[in-house]
């Protein structure tokens, strides 16, 4: 183990002297100008375009309805984990403690979004709103709740809005798992959830 | 075996050929699709390009703050100059948890260090969990592909695979089917992992955080069920700041699929609670190529593979032709870099036609790089062996001495005119019928010189 710490501590020198000696001189960093990408569209109408595009769904509801039209799309559902204070239809409660191995025949998690990315039906996802890393990933479905007005027109916007977290896991979901791996043909529901629906309020 | 040989394998099975070039065309055109519908995409590319250029001016400085910021965080980094020295890291930080179970999400690094036969001899359970990997393991083959790992693969052959291996009924290739028998098998393994070995697509430097993009969630369930993470990367996969993660992940499935965006793209920036996360930050080759001033901006790649799936003979000789953990127009340029006498043979087997550089995302000048590989090829390589290799990627063409008249003329005649008469001609090894983008008809030396010019 000794002997493997020094080779290690070789490694890190060797490589960093070896990128000194070849490296070109230096070049700087472009200015990104976002003024090139700037539109004028109705980012939440593309966004909702986007999440079908990707294999999701997308419903924009009132709020005081949300419990009702989660129940009409998942009626099947009875393990559920909700995250979020906005529905009352959890029947598995989970802590930042729970093993996430027991998840593993959650039927639904419910989940609120940060925020949402018009250009590619994106929606930021963090372990402070899903408690459980895997939780959103782990269970058969998923239903995430974000609030219309946070939708931003692409990447670079969103990683402005984001910029001041707690940095320790997050994540950009962007519809359903899915795979093309066998004969390219697209099926849903490879390793995590089967389905994605997005609750606009 | 040169690349001719093994293109002419893969060519035996002519509808199944059709069909490969077929749906990586396919591909290519989502790609287009996509990209086309991003105002400023032409912009993006220039970012992207212009970002890594400047990531390589100061690969050293990005990679010792990337590091001091992942150790702030509480992650492990670690340093590996090579493949063996990366695969020991590994070893150390499963011998220390213990673990006898890993799950690996698609990893091109891992791949190109052996890791899995590595474990393995030492009894340890490596499963890859994307499925077009999985599949490749179970066939006991590498990927053909990097986007797509078993893209070679009908899915008749993946029932027959899974029947074996996973005790699926015949489907007759069912894809949902298999999906989801794949799907229980995978889950169980994910359960059971002790570690979960992944790749990385993007490094922060000013975060000291990694971001791992991938359509099945096979990262994420690894990575949350299990005590610990290790995430292999290659020293070129730094960015410098978080905010250029806008740039990249714009390109980047939108060059790969087509797709606006992969389903998952996670950020790791600190472990869980009671688990740990490792960083092994490998050259493996990578600052000798950086040394190599012709062929530097091939670091740039981010492997999004539309060049493969853009390139005509790569669509007509599959990945496996190439024998080289990255096929295709980019690793042309990268296998050279590693042993030139035994990969002296890939960058012939293109046409030049321009078509990789032209969707690169990061505007690598791939074929101009194969150009300036060919040249280095012909001064350093014994002439017999150059000549043999430009006679064997030929294929079955100069084979038929009739067909090209090679006795008297040099080489470097040959290789100036190789795109031409492989191009025009119909019996190569790369296939009998294929629609080829059109291409100039000068002399590739003057068309060369031309595209130089109009940049
Ligand atoms: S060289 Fe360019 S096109 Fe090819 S895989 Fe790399 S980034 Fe993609």
């Amino acid at each position: 183990m000794n002997g493997l710490k020094k080779e290690i501590k070789m490694g890190r020198e060797a490589i960093l002297e070896s990128i000194k000696k070849n490296k070109p001189e230096l070049l700087t960093v472009p200015e990104i100008k976002k003024e090139i990408f700037a539109e004028d569209i109705n980012v939440k109408e593309v966004f909702k375009d986007n999440i079908v595009l990707v294999g999701g769904r997308i419903k924009e509801i009132n709020i005081e309805t949300i419990d009702a039209e989660i129940k009409e799309s998942y009626a099947n559902a009875k393990r559920i984990v909700s995250t979020s204070s906005k529905t009352t239809l959890g029947t598995v409660s989970v802590t930042k403690n729970t093993d996430p191995h027991t998840l593993e025949d959650i039927d639904l998690a419910i989940v609120e979004g940060e925020l949402g990315v018009s250009e590619n039906g994106a929606i930021w996802v963090t372990a402070d709103t899903s408690i459980v890393r895997a939780l959103p990933f782990i269970t058969n479905d998923l239903v995430i709740i974000l609030d219309k007005e946070k939708i931003c027109l692409h990447m670079l916007e969103a990683y402005d809005k984001i910029s001041n977290r707690d940095r320790n896991f997050g994540v950009f979901i962007s519809g359903p798992s899915k795979t093309a791996d066998i004969e390219q043909c697209l099926v849903v529901g490879a390793h995590g959830a089967m389905s994605l629906t997005v609750f606009l309020v | 075996m040169k690349h001719s040989e093994k293109a002419e394998i893969f060519n035996k099975d002519e509808a199944k050929v059709n069909w490969h070039d077929k749906a990586l065309w396919y591909v290519r055109e989502k790609r287009d699709n996509s990209a086309h519908k991003v105002k400023g995409w032409e912009y993006l590319r220039e970012l992207g390009s212009g970002i890594k250029a400047n990531v390589l001016s100061n690969l050293d400085e990005y990679l010792i703050q990337f590091e001091s910021n992942a150790k702030k965080n509480g992650i492990h980094v670690h340093w590996a100059s090579n493949a063996e020295e990366h695969n020991e890291i590994v070893n150390s930080i499963l011998v220390k948890h213990n673990a006898k179970k890993v799950v690996k999400s698609k990893s091109m690094l891992t791949e190109e260090c052996h890791l899995n036969p590595y474990l393995e001899k030492k009894g340890i359970e490596v499963i890859d969990t994307d499925l077009g990997e999985r599949i490749v393991q179970l066939a006991k083959e590498p990927p053909s592909h990097i986007v797509l790992p078993a893209i070679h693969k009908t899915k008749e052959e993946v029932d027959v695979l899974f029947q074996e291996h996973l005790g699926t009924k015949p489907s007759q290739g069912n894809p949902e089917y298999l999906v989801s028998e794949a799907r229980k098998h995978l889950r169980n393994k994910f359960l059971k992992a002790d570690v979960a070995i992944t790749g990385v697509n993007f490094a922060v430097a000013d975060t000291g955080g990694v971001v791992v993009c991938t359509n099945e969630g096979n990262a994420d369930m690894g990575v949350h069920l299990a005590k610990a993470h290790i995430a292999c990367m290659g020293i070129e996969k730094i960015i410098p700041q978080e905010k250029h993660l806008g740039v990249f992940l714009r390109l980047l499935a939108r060059s790969a699929t087509g797709q606006p965006i992969t389903t998952y793209s996670s950020h790791f920036n600190k472990a869980e609670e009671g688990k740990e996360m490792h960083i092994i930050i490998v050259d493996n080759g990578r600052t000798e190529q950086l040394s190599r001033e012709d062929f530097r901006a091939s670091l740039h790649c981010i492997r999004c593979g539309a060049c493969m799936n853009t390139c005509p003979i790569y669509r007509r000789s599959g990945g496996h032709s190439y024998d080289y953990t990255i096929p295709g127009p980019i690793g042309s340029i990268l296998s050279p870099g590693k042993d030139l006498k035994k990969y002296s043979s890939l960058p012939f087997a293109s046409t030049l036609c321009g078509s990789c550089s032209n969707v690169c995302p990061v505007k690598i000048n791939i074929h101009e790089q194969l150009y300036k590989w060919r040249q280095v090829i012909v001064k350093e390589e014994k002439q017999p062996i150059i000549k043999k290799a430009i006679l064997k990627t030929a294929g079955v063409v100069l084979s038929k001495p009739g067909l090209y008249d090679f006795a008297g003329k040099s080489a470097r005649f040959a290789l100036k005119n190789f795109p031409k008469f492989m191009i025009y001609n119909k019996l190569n090894a790369w296939g009998k019928a294929r629609d080829l983008p059109e291409v100039k008809n000068d002399n590739f030396d003057e068309w060369f010189k031309k595209r130089n010019k109009d940049g």
